[in-house]
């Protein structure tokens, strides 16, 4: 008897082995009511970054153009394509261009892996710095976002650095003039300029011992700071209450149309919660979101809204990054030779307005500005406490601080546009047609 | 929304499957499939068959480490038919590479057998081209970006269109050859040793210096040239020597296409470095042995004049001095006329002039080469020898035979040699400068020559009243404005001013003020402006022009300019005599009187 029990036990496990180990994995079904839709919350590892609501106005693609997911996408990018690439590349500097011409021309995927990961570099640059600026422009820095915001800014500082720190590592021609510019810039700081070019070359030159600082910071330090940063980030961002959006003045006041919203997936439907039943840890959580069921306000539920929302903005990043990928390959140009420098010899792109401005004054321009610049980025959200206009674009009220910023941004965007196309050999002004 | 994210999971799936077709249906792997076909449509016997069925696509390379830096040839990816002797009529890439007995292969019972194996030498070696890469434009070299493209079978998309077809033939490859059969008359290098033959016979070897043939000092060392240039730099640099540099005084010599495709190649297989040299044989070369450079005397005789040896003649000819100058029968056209150098210089000035032109003519562009001095002594005598004088007669042919040469057929200072002459043959059109002089100065200067310069002393060769026929064919021909009669200027015939060093001290301030711009701060005539202005401004330290200026010609020329050139008449710029005089002062304690110093001018 205890053998046909036994079989017959086995045989139902071996029946039931796909169900069991999907229900081991996955222990909540998919969720289909309110109280499952809020729970995703709280029953998912990676879900549990969600809150439960958002804001409508979180998820209109006007207000953010999904800039900051662009960007957080764009670093997933190049974290999963440069791991990739680090199982080819020696940061050696008799082997770095060796091995770039094998992972171009004989690596599987080579060519592709490392123009997606060039590609996402310097879109992740351009999308860093226009989430700064949709972050100014609709105010969001201010209390009690502050601190985020400066979070935010350092993490532009590291995003810069992380691509000048790779900009070198190809060891070509184009990478170790550029750098060679922008050290000697870092060097033109007062008092400790040397000993900060030193402390980043290594050396008195780009050379070996640059190639392999570089290469650290660029594949350990810098991505487990900025994945700090990131967390933290996001961390605020819950904690903040969520994105900013426009202050409540009845339903005017919001852009939200009486029907529900197209990009919202489920209608929400408010149902007064019996009193009796108390959902135990939301009760000790204080902040916006955590009302179940209450009076209708302007939020939805995270599942599926918000998942959808990040759904669509990775599939188009990853999409566009493909296609430019497929189109473009990023240049590798002659190996590095010490006696023959290009003229001009032009730093990376992001860098070219501050060589722009260096080649007026070394001081103001590559380290005085640039500082103050930062310095005021840093300080904004502690200057400007006027409480008014955050959560919409171009607010009246924020008309000054959004000029003076504006002003600012276009200055650099036009020197970094002169120092492209309009500046040739020994810096002369030529004409790009 | 979900409409566009279908769209653009959509876009993600397909650009997916481009990219795997792109990275899984490489070209060479259709090549090497076809290879296989083919061979097996050739095979023999059932065993051949097999082993070709068994063979899949991969990627053939050869790692090779005996030529310097670790090479990783991958050529024979798509020239997988390199060694199948059976495929000698096929198209490229599948064709065999060539055996010859010129390239060492033996042929042995029918067979073949290469001398310079693949497993030993891989492919870049000797052809150059990217080893690493498997795609044509990046292995070939086509791409802009890679510094050795194959030689002689490509050019790259930046090259200069009028050169492009003189850098293609497979005798380009000699360079390579080069490398390790260094020898001087190695078979296998035709045009590498008649390059070389020319390094010397056209003079090359008194400027530049290639480690091991010549010591130039004047231009650029030539030793690994062939390393660092592509051979559409090398060509450039040959035919166009101004080409990347406006300031370079390299001349432009009478060069045919095929003798620059010699030098080209011989340049281009100067690497600096003999890959066939043991380390033990390198040591050997430098430790051992005090081998001195191969000195030019011993067997580079390439001219083919037969002319009698006297020993000053075999050496002028053996230096190959005519690549520059005219003598007998061979002109290079870019130096003087020596035909008749007895009549116009004497036995010391030759001589000093061999040890160091710039001790004679300061901005002389002539290289001092490093003969002995019995040399030098022998050849000054065989040119103080040459004292036929020219047969000329009428006034017309004076000027083409003897001034054309540096002053141009049509008078202008063009003449074949006057780019390379400073400073430059006086352009006789200039109405404005040659009808502010009296024909006694011009008379003088052809009779006297200029010192410092390289206008001779015609003495010799024409009396006074000829002189004064030519001075008066060039006025008539080549000046189109008559003269006039000229205004006399109150000049002092000496200096008033007393030689001493605060005068010079005062001179030398108003100089830094007001002559710097033109004649330059060392007073060497290469001020910020000198380059833009017609004639050059005078090199105030060439001593020999100096010393035999008299107080007067001075003051005239800075008092009220020289007309016809940009010297302006600085007594309308405020300059009274008295400054003028301090002026003076400072420029002759500049040129000091001793002649004999080779460093008198510098």
């Amino acid at each position: 008897m205890s053998d046909t029990t036994k079989q017959s036990g086995v045989w139902t496990a071996v029946k039931e082995l796909p169900g069991n180990v999907w229900s081991s994995i996955f222990r909540n079904p998919l969720p289909s009511s309110d109280l499952e839709r809020a729970s995703t919350s709280f029953t998912n590892f990676f879900l549990h970054i969600h809150p439960v609501k958002v804001h409508k106005n979180t998820l209109r693609p006007i207000y953010t153009m999904g800039l900051g997911l662009i960007s957080f996408f764009l670093f997933l990018i190049l974290v999963v394509t440069g791991v990739l690439l680090m199982f080819y590349y020696v940061p050696a500097t008799t082997q770095a261009y060796d091995r770039m011409l094998d992972l171009r021309g004989s690596v599987a995927f080579g060519i592709f892996l490392r123009n997606m990961h060039r590609w996402s570099a310097h879109g992740m640059v351009a999308v860093v710095f226009l989430h700064l600026c949709r972050v100014f422009f609709t105010g969001a820095y201010k209390r009690p976002r502050e601190f985020n915001w400066v979070l935010g800014v350092l993490m532009l500082l590291v995003t810069l650095f992380l691509s000048f720190t790779g900009y070198l590592l190809p060891w070509d021609q184009l990478a170790f003039w550029a750098i060679t510019v922008g050290t000697s810039i870092a060097g033109y700081a007062p008092l400790v300029g040397q000993q900060i070019k030193f402390l980043l070359l290594g050396d008195t030159t780009v050379g070996q011992e640059a190639l392999l600082r570089f290469y650290v910071l660029h594949v350990a330090v810098l991505p487990s700071t900025l994945v700090l940063l990131i967390a933290v980030h996001f961390w605020r961002i819950r904690k903040d209450g969520g994105l900013s959006r426009p202050e409540k003045t009845g339903t005017e006041a919001l852009t939200m149309r009486s029907e529900p919203a197209p990009n919202v997936a489920v209608s929400v439907t408010a149902v007064p919660v019996a009193k009796k039943r108390l959902y135990g840890l939301q009760g000790f959580v204080r902040g916006p979101f955590t009302k179940i069921g209450n009076v209708p306000d302007d939020s939805v539920f995270s599942w599926p809204n918000l998942l959808i929302a990040e759904l669509f903005v990775f599939v188009m990043t990853v999409a566009i990054i493909l296609c430019v990928s497929l189109l473009f390959n990023a240049p590798l140009e002659e190996p590095v030779n010490v006696m023959h420098p290009p003229n001009p010899a032009k730093a990376p792109w992001y860098f070219l307005g501050l060589q722009e401005m260096v080649s007026y004054s070394a001081f103001w321009g590559g380290v005085g500005i640039p500082g103050l610049f930062v310095a005021l980025l840093l300080g904004v959200p502690y200057f400007d406490r006027n409480p008014k206009g955050v959560g919409r674009w171009f607010a009246r009220e924020r008309l000054l601080a959004n000029t003076i910023f504006l002003t600012l941004v276009l200055v650099n965007v036009i020197f970094i546009v002169i120092g492209t196309f309009f500046r040739g050999p020994n810096w002369s002004f030529v004409s790009p047609w | 929304m979900r409409l566009a994210l279908a769209i653009a999971s959509f876009v993600v799936l397909i650009v997916h499957g481009v990219v795997f077709y792109d990275q899984f249906f490489y070209r060479w792997e259709r090549q090497q499939t076809a290879y296989f076909d083919q061979a097996r449509s050739l095979t023999k016997n059932e065993q051949e068959r097999a082993e070709l069925d068994a063979r899949k696509p991969r990627i053939e390379q050869f790692i090779v480490t005996s030529f310097g830096d670790t090479r990783v040839d991958r050529c024979g990816t798509c020239h997988i038919a390199a060694d199948d002797p059976r495929f000698q009529n096929h198209a490229q890439p599948l064709r065999t590479h060539s055996y010859s007995a010129a390239l060492g292969d033996t042929l042995r019972n029918g067979h073949w057998e290469r001398r310079h194996k693949f497993s030993d030498f891989g492919c870049t070696v000797c052809h150059d081209g990217q080893g690493r890469g498997l795609e044509n434009k990046y292995s070939h070299g086509e791409d802009t970006y890679w510094p050795e493209p194959l030689l002689g079978y490509v050019t790259q998309a930046n090259w200069r269109t009028e050169f492009k077809p003189h850098l293609l033939g497979v005798e380009y490859m000699e360079a390579n050859c080069a490398q390790c059969h260094t020898g001087d008359n190695f078979a296998g290098t035709p045009n590498a040793n008649r390059g070389r033959k020319l390094f010397f016979a056209m003079n090359c070897y008194g400027c530049h210096r290639i480690d091991g043939l010549s010591e130039g000092t004047l231009a650029p060392d030539l030793t690994e040239a062939g390393k660092k240039f592509r051979v559409d730099y090398l060509w450039e640099s040959i035919v166009d020597p101004r080409a990347n540099l406006a300031t370079s005084f390299m001349p432009k010599f009478n060069l045919t296409d095929d003798e620059v495709k010699a030098l080209v190649i011989f340049l281009k297989s100067r690497h600096g470095m003999n890959f066939a040299e043991t380390s033990l044989d390198r040591y050997r070369a430098t430790h051992v042995s005090e081998t001195k450079p191969e000195t030019v005397t011993t067997k580079n005789a390439v001219l083919t004049s037969r002319m009698e040896a006297g020993k000053g003649e075999q050496l002028v000819s053996e230096h190959a001095c005519t690549a520059c100058h005219k003598l007998g029968a061979r002109d290079g056209g870019i130096a003087p006329d020596l035909s008749f150098e007895g009549l116009l210089k004497d036995d010391d000035w030759l001589v000093e002039h061999f040890r160091s032109p710039r001790s004679r003519i300061p901005d002389s562009i002539m290289p001092a080469f490093r003969f002995p001095d019995e040399e030098f002594h022998a050849m000054a005598g065989y040119l103080a020898g040459l004292r036929t004088p020219p047969r000329i007669t009428a006034p017309n042919e004076t000027f083409q035979t003897l001034c054309a040469r540096c002053h141009g057929q049509k008078g202008d200072g063009q003449g074949v040699t006057a780019l390379y002459l400073d400073p430059a043959p006086r352009d006789l059109t200039k109405a404005a400068f040659m009808n502010s002089k009296p024909n006694e100065r011009f008379v003088h200067s052809i009779e006297g020559g200029v010192p410092g310069t390289s206008m001779p002393a015609w003495g010799k060769v024409l009396n006074e009243q000829q002189a004064s026929g030519v001075l008066e064919y060039v006025r008539a021909t080549f000046v189109h404005e008559p003269q006039r009669p000229l205004k006399a200027h109150k000049v002092p015939e000496t200096n008033p001013v007393a030689a001493s060093s605060s005068s010079a001290a005062h001179g030398e301030q108003l100089f830094l003020q007001r002559c710097a711009g033109c004649h330059g701060r060392k007073a060497d005539g290469k001020g910020p402006n000198s380059l833009d202005i017609v004639p050059r401004p005078r090199n105030l330290r060439n001593s020999a022009f100096v010393n035999a200026l008299p107080d007067q010609r001075m003051f005239d020329s800075i008092l009220y300019g020289v007309q016809g050139t940009a010297m302006p008449a600085w007594i309308d710029y405020g300059l009274s005599q008295n400054d003028v005089g301090d002026l003076i002062n400072f420029i002759r304690s500049v040129n000091p009187k001793s002649t004999g110093s080779q460093y008198a001018s510098r």
